[in-house]
């Protein structure tokens, strides 16, 4: 068992120098023990018969008259190749080519006799390495000062792990140029919070006392910085206008919003998936049509009319439900939550018929029916599983449209949420209301298309295969 | 047995039947909505005008249903349809005094047997001709109009007929790849016609030229068969055909409708029920609402072709240089664009109109960058597919420089995916700018914009529902269009589907 665990290690650490982004990893994580081993392999490589090898067999080449060999060759071959192509090459330049090609070819020959005749390694650190890391002895004395490395080692070393952690690296770099896009943007803005709040008829003292307490006169990188540090600590500071809290009216507002959206993702997909399976397998029926028809609609209507419309008839006419929303009040999220949802609905129907179609005349599913198997058996085993994978990443990336539109959709039902906050504050502008708002919407919407890429990746034997290879 | 079976056949490929079909479903669910909205349930009063047509609506569609009928047992019998049966098609032209669209292009596809991708571009341009006419002339029921009012509309008269003698030219005379000389000088003329927005005109008459001056076959074949596969999906034609007249009124609405009537407060006219004179009423400030609707047409327009077109330039450029490039280009570039899709289009667009200030341009440029990643990511898919392809590496055997090949093998082979999908999204480009601007963030207050005259309409929602329901009706049957449109390119230039 232990010693399955030197192949792993030794086997990672190759694959892992090979790409840039990891060798500098691995030397960072593990810079105490490889400053040791360094000066050990410093001190061992005094008496390497490597180089002397090679400079022996170097001399011998070139004695035998290897070079001008190589040269005539080359040489031939450049100028077939520009009496080819019709090109004008200068003698000199034929030359140079030729020359280039030649230290090539004789630095490979040199390294090849090398190694073949006097089987001896060339020994780097790289190898010197690799050849500790076999040795249990070794291992163990290094466990302290290399701890962070074999960790990084043994993390990459599963294919799943290693998915999982280059992705949650990827968005947590994403989150950051989020946090710079969005406070760059609002930095370069030429509106002044500090006059708009105050009035036109604030003193210069006055303003800039209010400048100094949001740190508004301090240079654009510390303003930054205060910025991401707030967003990562959940610390935003107060709200220009009526000093609130930031960080605490979004923890408030940002559950209604989520719940409202995730009711609605739930009624889009089961009311979609049904529809879109229906509508694949008979296409270009009467119903096929109506429905594709209706999903068309409901992509077009723009939400607050269809908002307004249900308001009008729901509520004015009919009196049914009510027309704002109140936390409490189970009836006050029907209408908020099919307004949300009908766009969304839509395209999963869309998406669910042609990503099923597509799938039905699949020559797999011709196979499944050639062996015997009955329609819906074919449906529900092998087609629906496979159609769904398109949908479910539709699902992901919509979810984040609808967290942004949300903010149109609260302001027809008057819906403390998100959204409202945000547009609420643009006015100002106020520069922490705006940012924290925006970015943890964003950081929402990466989180969950993470949670989809992770799901996929142990659900879909295709991409595990892939994972597994690459 | 066989020939009933060919006969199925028939009735399954005709062009004719499931248009016809459609039509009067259509035609049914309209005079149903004219019924409803006729009788007001709280008053007990009947509208005389809303019921009228309500009749005109349904006679088209009893019509029609005839019509079917005639046409499927025409086909199960024979194989085709009689010239009978095609000559009723005249009788329902008449659907077109109550502004039946839908019955009256049936109508023109039932009349003429022999279908060119021509035909259907002059039957749509002579229609949208006609609605330009027909929308402009309801400024004659206003207390005066604009002084370049007669002058225009003549001229769109003068236009509409030399328009109805070159659809009944080319029913005559154009064929499938060819047409007869002398077609040129009117292609010429038609073209000219299309300055007043009505780009049907122009598709016409780039078409006639094409077919009547150039002997390149395959150039031909190729264009026929494109807009073949188009024509034959009546719903992108329609969604065509919505566009286009929405640019028609843009265009000749500088002329005929006087821009006072949109945005000149009139308090002696405040909230005005619908009539003749003021066919949508009026808002809080007197302002004619259907005059509001057709300016704001233009602003729709604009912005959504604007902002799918700044965009598409953009992701296009970086998503060609990521996929053509080297990994690491491909890397940078694409990382960074990750990031601005991280963040939802409508919350960038608030974000930078906080920052920036609600006007058009701004808008514009906001609407923009937010969908610069998607179009990048479609671009990339498709120059890493094409870059492999043969014909690319031929082209670099043959020393082509890196540009040369992105520009000439490159890019136009993978330009039909990009078309498909900013088709598709300038619908969404439409519904976010009214959406901004119904949120206060979009276009200024006083511009007649859809989501503004909304955003009015939104506060008397409880007495005058008109105000909020008419823009509405306006941006859903633009978006509705555009996708429309989108989803038959898709078919038409989707290569799998060959």
């Amino acid at each position: 068992m232990k010693v399955s665990v030197f192949a792993i290690l030794k086997r990672t650490f190759e694959e892992a120098h090979g790409k840039s982004m990891y060798r500098f990893l691995l030397y960072m994580t593990g810079v105490p023990l490889h400053l040791l081993v360094y000066l050990f392999y410093l001190l061992k490589r005094k008496d390497d018969t490597y180089e002397a090898t090679m400079a022996d067999v170097e001399q011998e080449l070139a004695h035998e008259g290897r070079r001008v060999i190589y040269f005539e060759a080359f040489e031939e071959q450049l100028l077939c190749k520009a009496a080819f192509f019709q090109e004008k090459l200068s003698n000199e330049e034929i030359h140079r080519q030729a020359e280039k090609l030649v230290d090539e070819r004789f630095k490979e020959e040199v390294m090849l006799r090398t190694e073949g005749r006097h089987g001896v390694r060339k020994v780097t650190y790289y190898t010197y390495f690799l050849s500790l890391l076999e040795r249990p002895m070794f291992l163990i004395a290094s466990l302290v000062p290399g701890v962070f490395m074999y960790v990084l080692l043994l993390l990459i070393s599963n294919p799943f792990l290693k998915y999982i952690m280059e992705r949650l690296v990827q968005s947590v770099f994403v989150i950051i140029g989020v946090g710079i896009l969005v406070f760059s943007i609002l930095y370069i803005s030429p509106f002044d919070p500090a006059s708009n709040i105050l009035g036109e008829s604030a003193t210069q003292e006055q303003i800039a006392a209010f400048n100094q307490i949001h740190g508004l006169d301090l240079p654009y990188l510390q303003q930054l910085w205060n910025a991401l540090k707030g967003i990562a600590t959940f610390d935003l500071g107060s709200s220009f206008a009526g000093s609130e809290d930031v960080a605490s009216s979004i923890a408030n507002k940002f559950p209604i919003t989520f719940t409202i959206a995730m009711f609605s993702v739930l009624m889009a997909i089961v009311i979609a998936i049904p529809v879109g399976i229906f509508s694949a397998t008979r296409p270009n029926s009467f119903l096929d049509t109506t429905f594709m028809f209706i999903a068309l609609i409901g992509l077009s209507i723009p939400n607050f009319w269809q908002g307004l419309i249900f308001i009008l008839n729901f509520s004015i006419k009919l009196n049914w439900l009510p027309a704002t929303y109140s936390p409490g009040n189970a009836l006050s999220m029907i209408m908020p939550v099919i307004v949300l949802g009908t766009g969304l609905t839509a395209s999963i129907a869309r998406m669910m018929r042609s990503s099923l179609l597509e799938i039905i005349h699949e020559d797999y599913i011709i196979t499944a029916r050639a062996k015997g198997l009955t329609k819906s058996q074919m449906l529900w085993k092998h087609a629906v599983g496979n159609a769904m994978i398109p949908v479910i990443t539709v699902i992901g990336l919509m979810f984040g449209g609808m967290l942004g539109g949300a903010a149109v959709t609260e302001k027809v039902f008057n819906i403390k949420g998100i959204g409202s906050y945000i547009v609420d504050k643009q006015f100002i502008p106020d520069i922490p209301a705006i940012m924290g708002g925006v970015v943890y919407i964003a950081i929402t919407i990466s989180l969950v298309n993470l949670l989809i890429d992770i799901l996929y990746a142990f659900l879909d034997p295709r991409i595990r295969s892939k994972m597994k290879q690459s | 047995m066989e020939e009933k079976l060919h006969n199925r056949h028939a009735l399954v490929l005709s062009k004719e039947y499931p248009q016809a079909n459609f039509t009067w479903i259509i035609s049914l669910i309209i005079s149903v909505i004219f019924l409803v909205n006729s009788f007001s349930f709280t008053t007990g009063e009947m509208n005389s005008l809303v019921f009228a047509m309500f009749i005109a609506y349904l006679a088209t569609t009893f019509l029609q249903l005839f019509i079917t009928r005639r046409m499927k047992r025409d086909l199960l019998d024979t194989g085709a349809i009689q010239k009978k049966t095609r000559r009723l098609g005249y009788v329902q032209l008449l659907s077109l005094v109550s502004g039946n669209v839908f019955a009256a292009a049936a109508a023109f596809n039932l009349i003429n047997e022999r279908k060119t991708p021509e035909y259907t571009f002059a039957v749509y341009m002579f229609l949208t001709q006609l609605f330009v006419i027909a929308i402009s002339a309801m400024n004659m029921f206003k207390p005066y109009v604009t002084d370049t009012f007669l002058v225009s509309m003549a001229v769109l008269l003068v236009i509409t007929v030399f328009h109805a003698a070159v659809l009944i030219a080319v029913a005559k005379l154009v064929r499938e790849t060819d047409a007869p000389r002398s077609m040129a000088m009117i292609a010429v003329f038609v073209l000219l016609t299309a300055v007043t927005g009505n780009l049907f005109a122009l598709l016409l008459g780039w078409s006639l030229l094409l077919k009547s001056i150039s002997n390149d076959h395959s150039r031909i074949l190729k264009w026929h068969v494109m807009w073949e596969k188009i024509t034959r999906n009546s719903m992108a034609v329609f969604g065509l055909f919505f566009i286009i007249l929405m640019l028609a009124i843009s265009v000749t609405s500088r002329f005929t409708f006087d821009y006072d009537f949109a945005v000149e407060n009139d308090y002696g006219n405040i909230l005005q029920t619908p009539s003749l004179a003021y066919p949508f009423g009026t808002d809080n400030f007197g302002r004619d609402v259907f005059s509001r609707i057709v300016f704001g047409a233009r602003i729709s327009l604009l912005v959504g072709f604007a902002s799918t077109a700044i965009p598409v330039v953009v992701g296009g450029f970086l998503g060609g240089i990521a996929g053509y490039y080297s990994i690491r280009t491909d890397n940078v570039i694409m990382r960074l664009l990750d990031v601005l899709y991280a963040i939802p289009g409508i919350l960038l667009a608030i974000a930078i109109i906080a920052a920036f200030g609600a006007n058009t341009t701004n808008l514009i440029i906001a609407l923009s960058v937010g969908s610069i990643p998607t179009y990048a990511r479609t671009m990339r898919a498709n120059v890493l597919m094409v870059s492999n392809y043969d014909f690319v590496d031929s082209a670099r055997a043959l020393g082509t420089s890196d540009l040369s090949i992105i520009f000439k093998q490159v890019v136009p082979n993978s330009l039909a995916p990009m078309i498909v999908k900013s088709t598709l999204t300038i619908g969404g480009a439409v519904i976010a700018t009214s959406s901004l601007s119904y949120l206060g963030l979009g276009v200024e207050p006083h511009i007649p914009e859809w989501g503004n005259i909304l955003r009015v309409g939104s506060t008397y929602l409880e007495s005058h529902s008109y105000l909020a329901v008419f823009p509405g009706l306006a941006i859903i049957l633009l978006v509705l269009s555009f996708n429309f449109l989108g989803d038959g390119l898709r078919d038409a230039l989707d290569p799998r589907l060959d």
